[in-house]
């Protein structure tokens, strides 16, 4: 962790957690509150600091991605929240203009 | 004939072959070799490896998601992590009929819902007799969360539509795909690979992979949730990671490069080799039946490796990205899925374009595509 440095709230709480020997108690949740609780950062840059190797078009990475909960910050949570945001089909090279905002009350 | 009728025809013509790839009763053929794959709304495709043409396709009795599909040995029945990673169903796939249901959440009592999602976790024994998962439970309490430990979760593959585990250890967190050894055991990737005694829970360290201790080299970065059955029955990941000049670890002089972590399910022998520079990224890689020495690798580009040599032999462009590649068992044909519905096939000597298939329905997404012979 020497090259890491803390800058949110969640990374911090990691940080004082490791400090006081009580790693063992924070635990990814992604299963139950949604996405935003993973610490997957999502794919704003590709591994080597660009955008070139991003997955091409977008839409070809869409459903893989926002399964799993990888791109919290950008796309709905489908693992629990908002399942059936592909309820239209689901080709979203196709279909893209139907994958929208959610509100509560889609849920 | 004119072109009203013509256009009648070619429609009839289309009907057919639509109605005639999605029947569902339509058996396999002893002896043909088939591709399986899954894509949205709740599809589980079948394809002809001979003609490269759609031979069926189930519809699915859950919500997709991811799409992890494993085939039983006597390739009748599909499994598939299905319902966004709550549910494992067994599909008979001369007949699409469900045969077997895991809901990998449990009810608890009434007060404390446990809820858990598999992570691309789950596989089928050697002799087809059990189902493996390793499921993530959280308790869902009046005013709070409580994160369980991950268990590894043994089905009956004979439990039917209401599965529940016939036995339950706990097991480590982080860990996603799985393939059954010869042996009676389980591999099971995270942190590092384990092998996994399924009678007692134990889990043994089988490749370090954060723990390991190659001198100058960086942990490896391991993204990896594929969980192909190969033809070479092997159990296969690719790694990144940075060779250092010397002890300084300078990370502005180190080599970053490319590897992949092999086990034999048959022996039990692992191998860790590093397969060339990292100048791009690949997302999954198969070795040819053909010739083991070959690796095929894919995500923006489909690239041919000679593993001994370090060497790209070839490289294709492609007109999307794909997540997963996918050889016949003759080596001759690669197939590249995942992300979109289609799938493209290429010619494995030439790295050409052979042909694309394209799936009813919607994205394929992260799912797992396997070649089988029946």
């Amino acid at each position: 962790m020497k090259h890491l440095k803390a800058i949110n709230n969640k990374a911090q709480k990691l940080e004082q957690a490791a400090a006081e020997d009580r790693i063992e108690e924070v635990v990814a949740m992604s299963s139950v509150a949604g996405c935003s609780t993973t610490t997957d950062p999502g794919w704003e840059i590709d591994a080597f600091g660009g955008v070139a190797s991003l997955c091409q078009p977008m839409e070809a990475d869409l459903a893989g991605c926002a399964d799993p909960c990888w791109w919290p910050a950008q796309l709905p949570d489908l693992m629990t929240t908002y399942p059936r945001w592909y309820k239209n089909g689901g080709d979203s090279a196709k279909d893209w203009r139907e994958l929208g905002s959610v509100f509560p009350d889609d849920k | 004939m004119d072109k009203k009728t013509l256009a009648c025809a070619a429609l009839i013509a289309c009907s057919f072959a639509a109605a005639a790839a999605t029947d569902p009763d339509k058996a396999l053929k002893a002896g043909n070799e088939y591709l399986i794959t899954a894509n949205y709304p709740d599809n589980l495709n079948v394809i002809d490896m001979q003609s490269d043409k759609i031979y069926k396709s189930c519809q699915l009795p859950a919500y997709y998601g991811p799409g992890t599909i494993q085939m039983s040995p006597d390739k009748k029945i599909a499994y598939i992590l299905a319902n966004h990673y709550a549910d494992i169903y067994g599909i008979e796939v001369d007949s699409c009929k469900p045969v077997f249901h895991a809901a990998l959440m449990e009810k608890t009592d009434a007060e404390n819902d446990e809820y858990a999602r598999s992570i691309f976790s789950m596989t089928v024994s050697r002799d087809g007799k059990e189902v493996y998962a390793i499921i993530n439970p959280s308790l869902v309490l009046s005013n709070r969360y409580e994160v369980q430990q991950p268990r590894l979760q043994v089905y009956a593959a004979d439990g039917g539509l209401k599965a529940r585990p016939i036995r339950s250890f706990p097991a480590p967190r982080q860990l996603n795909i799985m393939q059954a050894a010869d042996d009676g055991s389980i591999y099971v990737a995270g942190p590092n690979v384990y092998k996994v005694n399924v009678q007692t829970g134990k889990f043994d360290i089988a490749v370090p992979s954060r723990d390991w201790q190659r001198p100058n080299h960086a942990p490896p970065d391991v993204l990896y949730i594929w969980d192909q059955q190969t033809y070479r029955h092997d159990f296969f990941q690719l790694y990144s990671t940075a060779r250092f000049k010397d002890d300084k670890q300078d990370l502005e002089t180190a080599d970053f490069i490319y590897g992949f972590f092999d086990i034999d399910l048959a022996t039990g022998k692992t191998e860790t080799v590093d397969f060339g520079p990292l100048t791009e990224i690949y997302f999954t890689g198969m070795r040819s039946p053909k010739d083991p020495n070959l690796l095929f690798t894919v995500l923006h580009r489909l690239v041919k490796h000679d593993i001994k040599a370090q060497k790209q032999l070839q490289a294709a462009p492609l007109d999307h990205t794909y997540y997963c590649v996918t050889l016949n068992k003759s080596g001759s044909k690669v197939y590249l899925s995942g992300t979109l519905n289609d799938i493209a096939v290429f010619d494995a000597d030439k790295l050409t374009p052979i042909t694309k298939i394209t799936l009813p329905g919607g994205d394929m997404g992260a799912t797992t595509t396997q070649a089988f012979i029946r």
